[in-house]
């Protein structure tokens, strides 16, 4: 009787649930993760992780879309059918509430990785006292510009918002727009990009949200500012079509010559200035994204690897972590892969990852490291209740940008949302 | 009394029970499968099932009353009643005019008409990307193409009702084989003698479609409708991949906006109190056109 409405829940999708074995064997587990350079470079190194342990491992890397559905059936039913999963910060607070993950600081302190990670990301898993995840990464926003473009306008790289506004027409030219931004709606799509923006200009989520008060603040004469900018950019100064791109048509449109500015996470910005990707990267340069009146807030999203509530393999499964976030794996990922947003310090200092990296752009890891010094933690709340309320917010931004509602609506949308939301 | 009632019943009785032994195993599928899902959905509809909060065990029509006041959902169901009629309505025009085309070309060439069936075997998801390629302006060979004239495409995906031509030109592209096939075979079962009856009266082509051929398909056009229209409630992997419920939430219908309460905002009674209501509008209007069918076919 206890659990007859997850047992309900579980039955309502019973035809659209994946029939997945579970992993009851000591030798085998199964990791779900969504799709990203590491997740599919490590994907391609199962093989060691079986040839290390003993333990074979099913990596099935999905799209980020299908994957909250995927691993949302999977811990309401307690299926016991994932072993170890792709845990983004953002979402973790949500699922501890949810009593959705395994408790593993035992497991973590055990590790002798754990002096290589980097403390910053590592503690963003920590709640309450106790560790839920492991980080792999921590992707930072990192603005790319075309270096010729710039220096043919004689214009310089935009250290502030405005001051790419100012920059924006006089580079336009064309069918080459000045720049492209995230704007299809979404707590990982327009609102990874948007609180760039706004905490530029000294928006903010809460009234206070370090101090403890968690009153919807949103809708305030700075953040109205920071949404005029942000629907300028994407209305007057962005290709045809950017209200509804996301970060595959950005880094499609950066690649294809068709825009001189791109504010995107470290996966993307990779790409734009690798030189094997695209054929304008020898003439791309690289750095912060843009600040404003009240500083520079690089976005950031920290990655890591968790354990199921229902995971039946806790041993097994701590085994594939370590080994997941291991100098050797990651090492082995960052020369295979576009991923340099490595969590563990020691693949930093190796020389065989430095000289990929400053091959690809000299001063990559240096921005990197910069962004990641720059970025706050809560740069998106850590709140179990912010998959819905970046949704709501976002929402609203979008039809703002696309001339729905007007900004004034949109921002006192949110705030009514977000009250909503948290019950207020 | 068992063995004389069956003798005095005779044989016929005997095959029709052994027809009804026969239809067990897919009522006992159907059970599984279908009836206790739904009766799993009605349960949670009817709770204050929350996946992160749980539950306090009050069962009610609070979410009921809910939806009456829900603007987000009155938003849905013109979203869906939207796409719903302008997706059915191209699409089985589209489909009944290939038919007729198709059931015209005769040899070898009838082989072509499995052409036309093959967007109906590319996977949702996969059409879904295409179109979006399609409509994205920086993507798009058709914008490359006008572009070559000075010509601007205008961008569909940022304005609510370019969006929704989008989902429909999607749907209809996949969809409309579906109806293709149904009313090409409706029209293998109309006699050549009819048409051949109507030119030898004098009548023109398009006279003997509209008055002889199209009265006689219009069992097969409702079923098609009623087919296509059931599952037209369904959008989800357009709207999903293509627009992801925008711009703004111009674009979210109400199993996308049943998706978002249950997921993205964790309120599974009320998502699934959103499904019954759903699957109670779509059983209500089948009911009506199914009679409709039934009175057509009379």
């Amino acid at each position: 009787m206890k659990h007859l409405l997850t047992t309900a829940l579980v039955a309502s999708f019973a035809l659209a649930a994946p029939f997945a074995p579970t992993s009851a064997q000591a030798e085998e587990i199964n990791v779900v993760m969504f799709g990203m350079p590491y997740t599919r470079g490590l994907q391609k190194l199962a093989g060691d992780f079986e040839e290390k342990t003993g333990i074979k491992a099913n990596i099935d890397v999905i799209g980020q879309d299908v994957f909250e559905n995927r691993i949302t059936l999977s811990f309401t039913g307690r299926s016991g059918d994932i072993d170890v999963v792709h845990a983004p910060v953002i979402q973790v607070q949500r699922w501890v509430q949810a009593n959705w993950l395994k408790p593993i600081t035992a497991e973590v302190d055990a590790m002798p990785v754990k002096g290589d990670l980097m403390a910053g990301p590592l503690d963003a898993y920590r709640i309450d006292g106790e560790q839920f995840a492991v980080p792999f990464m921590a992707a930072t926003g990192l603005m790319t510009y075309r270096e010729d473009v710039l220096e043919a306008a004689g214009v310089g790289v935009p250290q502030t918002w405005a001051e790419m506004l100012e920059i924006a027409p006089k580079v336009t030219d064309g069918d080459q727009s000045a720049i492209a931004l995230r704007a299809v709606p979404g707590q990982g799509f327009n609102m990874f990009i948007f609180p760039m923006i706004m905490r530029a200009y000294g928006g903010k989520f809460f009234a206070d949200y370090t101090g403890g008060d968690l009153t919807p603040a949103i809708n305030s004469p700075e953040t109205l500012e920071a949404l005029n900018v942000y629907s300028k950019l994407i209305n007057d100064h962005a290709p045809q079509g950017a209200g509804n791109f996301n970060f595959a048509e950005v880094n499609a449109a950066a690649q294809n010559g068709q825009i001189v500015f791109a504010v995107e996470g470290t996966g993307v910005a990779a790409q734009i200035v690798d030189p094997e990707k695209n054929q304008y990267a020898d003439v791309t340069g690289l750095a912060l994204p843009p600040g404003g009146p009240a500083g520079r807030s690089p976005a950031i999203a920290v990655h890591g690897l968790g354990i199921p509530a229902s995971a039946q393999n806790v041993a097994a499964s701590a085994k594939f972590i370590e080994w997941a976030v291991s100098t050797e794996t990651v090492t082995k990922i960052a020369l295979s892969e576009p991923f340099a947003n490595f969590t563990t310090q020691p693949v930093a200092e190796n020389a065989e990852v430095i000289a990929k990296y400053a091959a690809i752009h000299p001063d990559f890891l240096q921005v990197q490291a910069d962004a990641l010094n720059l970025a706050i933690g809560h740069y998106r709340p850590l709140l179990p209740e912010w998959p819905s309320l970046g949704a709501a917010i976002g929402e609203n931004i979008n039809a703002a940008v696309n001339g729905l509602i007007t900004p004034e609506e949109a921002l006192e949308n949110a705030e009514q949302e977000m009250r909503d939301i948290l019950g207020q | 009394m068992t063995l004389t009632s069956t003798k005095r019943l005779g044989a016929t009785y005997e095959l029709q029970r052994g027809y009804r032994r026969m239809i067990y195993p897919a009522v006992i599928a159907v059970g599984i499968f279908a009836i206790v899902p739904l009766a799993g959905m009605f349960a949670l509809a009817f709770s204050d099932y929350h996946l992160l909060r749980g539950t306090n065990w009050q069962f009610g029509f609070k979410n009921f009353a809910r939806l009456l006041s829900d603007q987000r959902l009155m938003n849905s169901i013109y979203v869906m009643s939207i796409l719903s009629f302008f997706g059915v309505a191209t699409q089985v025009i589209i489909g009944t005019a290939v038919a007729v085309g198709l059931q015209k070309i005769v040899g070898r060439w009838r082989f072509g008409r499995i052409l036309f069936l093959v967007p109906y075997a590319v996977p949702h998801v996969a059409v879904a990307l295409i179109w979006l390629s399609l409509f994205t302006p920086t993507l798009s060979p058709i914008n490359a193409f006008f572009d070559l004239f000075g010509i601007t495409v205008p961008s569909f995906l940022t304005t609510q009702g370019g969006a929704m031509f989008a989902i429909v030109m999607a749907d209809t592209w996949t969809n409309f084989p579906f109806a293709m096939l149904i009313i090409l075979a409706a029209l293998q079962g109309i006699s050549p003698d009819l048409d051949e009856a109507a030119a030898i009266d004098g009548a023109t082509r398009v006279k003997t479609f509209f008055f002889i051929t199209l009265p006689l398909l219009m069992p097969a056009l409702l079923m098609v409708t009623l087919f296509r229209f059931i599952d037209s409630l369904k959008h989800f992997p357009m709207i999903f991949v293509i627009t992801k419920g925008g711009p703004g939430r111009s674009t979210q219908a109400t199993n996308f906006y049943a998706y978002v309460q249950t997921f993205q905002n964790s309120n599974v009674a009320y998502g699934a109190a959103i499904a019954v209501t759903l699957f109670l509008m779509a059983a209500l209007i089948s009911f009506y056109v199914a009679r409709l069918n039934q009175r057509v076919s009379q």
